[in-house]
């Protein structure tokens, strides 16, 4: 497992209050119990304040699982 | 009543006001929420336990905080969406309760701001201090 997604999966985690929670570059909003809005807004705020990184309004629309959100994470940090 | 959109936030924002509790406040917190604990609503016990009065209930002094989002922060289209509490000295009914509150954290993304948020009473005695997690409706 690449650090970016041990590190999401520590904060998925600690959203969903699920130590066992596992994931993939594949998982999803439909792969994860709980992936409801509110828990999308505390995921993005949760990334953005770790990597001090921000997201613009509809940039997260496109994206279909986590590993469009890592590839997304490491263009962020690329650009600081 | 503050009616914030989002575009009228930035960090920095901040509003405040003052609050002040009754023992009969007290009493009608304890019927609502069924807290019977005899620290919030017998002076007797209180004083006996070491304080000057009843104790303040914590969630009812953190109900300061609803009123501080809901009403001013960012006010009319506020949604509650989380919040992260430590208290830090009792208080207890009569003492004026200075609310503050600004905005250190903004996502233009999912549209979130967050607001460190403190109860203090008048000598500036930290009471409690929060973090507010907050969206807008509308």
């Amino acid at each position: 497992m690449d650090n970016l997604l041990s590190e999401l999966q520590e904060i998925f985690r600690d959203v969903f209050d699920q130590e066992d929670l596992g994931l993939t570059r594949e998982s999803n909003a439909s792969t994860i119990e709980d992936w409801d809005s509110l828990a999308h807004v505390n995921l993005v705020t949760s990334i953005e304040k770790r990597y001090r990184i921000k997201f613009a309004l509809g940039e997260l629309q496109g994206l279909k699982n986590v590993g469009d959100m890592i590839d997304l994470i490491q263009v962020k940090l690329a650009q600081k | 009543m503050t009616e914030y959109r989002w575009e009228d936030l930035h960090l920095g924002l901040k509003h405040s006001f003052s609050a002040t509790f009754t023992e009969e406040m007290m009493q009608h917190f304890a019927a609502l929420s069924g807290d019977i604990n005899p620290l919030h609503v017998d002076a007797d016990y209180a004083i006996a336990a070491g304080f000057p009065g009843p104790v303040v209930f914590g969630m009812m002094t953190s109900s300061l905080y609803s009123k501080l989002v809901g009403v001013y922060l960012p006010g009319k289209y506020a949604l509650l969406q989380g919040i992260d509490i430590d208290f830090n000295s009792p208080c207890h009914a009569g003492d004026v309760l200075n609310v503050e509150g600004e905005i250190i954290f903004l996502s233009d993304a999912v549209r979130r701001l967050e607001v460190k948020a403190t109860i203090r009473r008048e000598n500036r005695k930290l009471v409690s201090k929060a973090t507010i997690r907050v969206g807008l409706h509308g």
